[in-house]
């Protein structure tokens, strides 16, 4: 699966994007636990309040079922 | 009373030639009312060329003054303008360029309470404010008037530009369907480098002038990301999902948590733990008989300002790697200093097996008010 990272999250895994070995019935909650396990406390801030775009949908459900791409962009409010 | 815009002024020439811009786009702007919420970084890039490209009305909401800590990335106000309420300093920077432009001073905090009044008569709004709360209530409001939104945010290296349009199928909901439950990164936080504010607001300003002009394909269903430190923008694409009604209502604002459970609800877990301690309840805690530990995840500099006596230090961004220096099984109280990043490491802690966490709400800050007040803030 097609991992890209945006903002905080790219600064928090190192990188833009990667591909993930994902089990095909592996869900958006998986990847966020399996994310956190990899990249540490900073992309735990991006999972608990950023979205995962799963083929371009946004998706808070943590039993969504993982897609061939996923989206994570944290929100940001500075003005 | 100053005479309306002249949209076949000669000042308009470059733009009377552009392709399918023509004295018609002009005219279009020389029509058109924009509210723009904040008049700060980004409002500082929307407003003068708003101002210049001649837009009719534009109206400002603002409810802070200029500080100095502004200038760096808020250029639309001077070193003389510190102290002044920013959308009268805003107003005199757009005047300078169009004078005939009507401008309308609101120096309030935009809300879902005023923001049908404020919207009254409104083609346009633009979100260039610093609030979460902001960016909802003008997502929301936008949506029920039928109006599109323009929206940016800008913190650290990096900028994030969209435009909302209910009516068209998108709104910023679909990217982020929850509100989050604090402002997370923010200027006050992370920094800022100025110019990212610079590059977002002329994209936000851009995007408004297409979709008053008809001109173009606007950033709908996609936000765009730049990023100052690889010089790149690039693109998430999103849709509306055909489950939002239901999704909304079956997934709670807390759910973005739901990685991190809620220990006092799990079994074996001693329930007495409070998750969060507010400051006067912490003084009180550190006054009793097994005062928690104190874990400080702030940077060097800032506990060179302030800190509490007796606290490990280590800094949010090493915390992962430094964990095996904790013990999961002690009593700690994680502080910060305003209760945003205390709170993430809370749950990072809490996905990591500690059982006895909690975190300082509001932070040092927070302390400094209503515990300390000798304590020097900042």
């Amino acid at each position: 699966m097609h991992v890209r990272y945006f903002a905080a999250a790219a600064e928090a895994a190192g990188r833009e994007e990667e591909v993930l070995d994902v089990d095909s019935d592996a869900t958006v909650s998986d990847l966020g636990s399996a994310l956190v396990a990899r990249y540490g406390p900073v992309m735990a801030r991006v999972v608990t309040s950023g979205s995962f775009l799963v083929d371009g949908l946004a998706t808070r459900d943590p039993a969504r079922r993982l897609g061939a791409r996923v989206d994570v962009l944290p929100p940001f409010s500075g003005g | 009373m100053a005479p309306s815009v002249d949209p076949s002024s000669r000042r308009f020439a470059r733009q009377h030639v552009l392709a399918g811009f023509g004295l018609a786009g002009q005219r279009s702007l020389a029509d058109a009312h924009v509210l723009v919420i904040g008049a700060g970084g980004l409002g500082s890039a929307v407003i003068p060329a708003l101002a210049a490209v001649g837009l009719g009305t534009l109206s400002l909401v603002d409810p802070d003054t200029v500080d100095e800590t502004n200038l760096p990335r808020q250029t639309s106000h001077g070193v003389a303008d510190v102290g002044r309420l920013k959308v009268d300093s805003a107003a005199d920077a757009a005047a300078r360029l169009a004078p005939e432009l009507q401008v309308i001073r609101h120096p309030v905090l935009f809300s879902t309470e005023n923001a049908t009044a404020l919207l009254d008569g409104v083609d346009l709004v633009i979100d260039g404010s610093d609030s979460i709360d902001a960016r909802y209530a003008a997502n929301d409001a936008a949506a029920a008037l039928g109006i599109p939104l323009v929206w940016g945010s800008a913190v650290g290296y990096g900028a994030q530009v969209g435009v909302a349009w209910d009516a068209h199928g998108i709104d910023y909901r679909d990217l982020f369907p929850e509100q989050p439950s604090d402002d997370g990164d923010s200027c006050e936080l992370t920094g800022v480098l100025p110019m990212v504010c610079g590059v977002a607001g002329a994209l936000m300003a851009a995007e408004a002038v297409k979709l008053l002009t008809g001109i173009g394909e606007p950033l709908l269903g996609r936000v765009a990301v730049y990023d100052a430190l690889t010089g790149r923008t690039r693109e998430v694409p999103y849709a509306r999902d055909p489950a939002r009604g239901a999704m909304d209502v079956a997934v709670g604002v807390d759910s973005a948590a739901s990685g991190a459970s809620e220990p006092d609800s799990e079994p074996g877990s001693k329930p007495s733990r409070p998750r969060t301690y507010s400051a006067p309840e912490l003084a009180v805690a550190l006054d009793g008989a097994n005062p928690p530990a104190l874990l400080d995840v702030r940077e060097d500099w800032e506990a060179a300002i302030a800190e509490l006596p007796g606290s490990t230090r280590i800094p949010f961004g090493e915390l992962g790697a430094r964990i095996g220096e904790l013990d999961p099984s002690a009593p700690v109280v994680v502080y910060c200093h305003l209760g945003v990043r205390s709170a993430h490491a809370l749950v990072f802690l809490e996905q990591s097996g500690f059982s006895q966490a909690s975190h300082l709400a509001g932070g040092i800050e927070g302390w400094a008010a209503s515990v300390d007040p000798g304590m020097k803030r900042y």
